[in-house]
């Protein structure tokens, strides 16, 4: 995408894009990561100004911009859990906190992978595993919300499954 | 449905079929092993789609959230203002590149070792002599061997967007052989890149693994496999 403009007009231009595009979807996971609408203000604060910090890297590769939003949020709220962690007074109030538990750099990274190949299929195809999978909408509801008839959902979800699995990488063994 | 029709499988394995339907798939899976083989291939995928969550699919700017980006901002600017904004480089204009296999073929040369393996060849996309099949620009693929290991591997480095898709081709694995894929930054920093199974097929034919980490391209030092157990395998300095 070439040269990221240094003027401090173009940073705020940079962040106040990124927040009308991705805003609703970061807040959203990280309030459910937090448990805390406050908390999960600063996490969002902290992923944009990161953003804005690695505007190079962001703007210049292909690849999902909200794959790599998600997972610095990630992984802000998995640093701040074990910062917490360290001390032991704590401790029982983290343990009520399953999202953070644990290592999960290895899904959050699958979790760039996905989207950024999501991105890669047709957008009959993506729209209609989002209805059928994330949204957890049945063939019946899917068909009535895009205006296509039922057997069309079904055929597409078919196709749409095996499209992302030639952009996941044709012969590419799948991570466990 | 008792006749053959694959397409039923995909709202079936995402769960959107009603009860009766979901019915008679099962009758028919009982009897078709070419469906039940297809079933597995479907599964896979819908496990990956499990690793991106719900919310990456609302867009827009939150409800009510205002405050928020006014206090992003303040925090921006004045990180921003007296000094310069943060690192930047031009981004190499895109041009046509090499997949790197077609190229290893023609490198004959030993050229010494690299952790630990011995390196047969190397090339950054800037490069590149002969294209056959176009990779993307700034991606970087290097091939060495091991001899303690008997395994030879090629990798291929990417950029995306912030993060790098690596991939790899192994020779000389066993079949059932249980691998991970570690990447390291130039920071000596270690992240795991995912970790596969060697089927029999790719044991012979060699063994074909991507997994992507959060290290932006030019950052990645080398890309290690070793197996499940922490036995080491192949490592290849980027
Ligand atoms: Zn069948």
């Amino acid at each position: 995408m070439g040269d990221v403009d240094r003027r401090p007009e173009s940073a705020e231009a940079l962040v106040r894009s990124l927040y009308a595009e991705h805003g609703r979807s970061l807040l959203a996971y990280a309030t459910r990561l937090t448990g805390d609408r406050a908390a999960a203000e600063d996490v969002v604060q902290e992923t944009l100004v990161r953003a804005w910090k690695h505007a190079d890297d962001l703007t210049s590769g292909k690849g999902s911009v909200r794959g790599w939003l998600l997972t610095v949020a990630r992984n802000i709220v998995t640093d701040r859990a074990r910062a917490r962690a360290v001390r032991p007074a704590e401790v029982a109030e983290i343990a009520d906190r399953p999202p953070v538990e644990g290592d999960h750099s290895e899904a959050v990274v699958n979790s760039m992978v996905v989207l950024d190949a999501l991105d890669q299929v047709s957008p009959e195809h993506r729209e209609v595993l989002v209805e059928l999978y994330y949204r957890g909408r049945s063939v019946t509801e899917a068909a009535k919300e895009l205006g296509v008839p039922p057997g069309t959902v079904k055929s597409r979800s078919y196709y749409a499954l095996r499209a992302l699995r030639t952009v996941m990488g044709p012969g590419a063994e799948v991570a466990r | 449905m008792s006749e053959h029709d694959p397409s039923q499988l995909g709202a079936y394995v995402l769960g959107a079929l009603e009860p009766d339907e979901v019915r008679e798939v099962d009758e028919h899976l009982a009897g078709c092993a070419e469906c039940r083989t297809e079933l597995v291939e479907l599964e896979e995928m819908k496990e990956f789609l499990g690793e991106v969550p719900p919310e990456a699919f609302l867009d827009g700017p939150p409800t009510d959230g205002d405050l928020l980006l006014q206090r992003t901002l303040r925090e921006v600017r004045a990180a921003s203002a007296p000094q310069e904004a943060p690192v930047v480089a031009a981004a190499a204009a895109p041009k046509k590149r090499t997949r790197w296999l077609a190229v290893a073929a023609a490198v004959v040369v030993l050229a010494g070792a690299v952790g630990g393996g011995v390196l047969i060849g190397r090339q950054t996309t800037d490069n590149a002599p002969v294209a056959t099949e176009t990779v993307p620009a700034g991606s970087k693929q290097v091939m060495v061997s091991d001899a303690g290991t008997g395994t030879t591997m090629a990798a291929t480095v990417e950029p995306r967007a912030g993060w790098s898709w690596v991939t790899v081709t192994i020779a000389g694995l066993k079949a059932g052989a249980e691998c991970q894929m570690f990447v390291t930054d130039k920071t000596g920093k270690t992240y795991v890149a995912g970790s596969w199974v060697v089927s029999p097929k790719a044991a012979q034919e060699g063994s074909r693994f991507g997994g992507g980490v959060l290290v932006p391209t030019d950052q990645v030092r080398s890309v290690e496999i070793k197996t499940v157990q922490g036995k080491h395998v192949v490592t290849a300095a980027v």
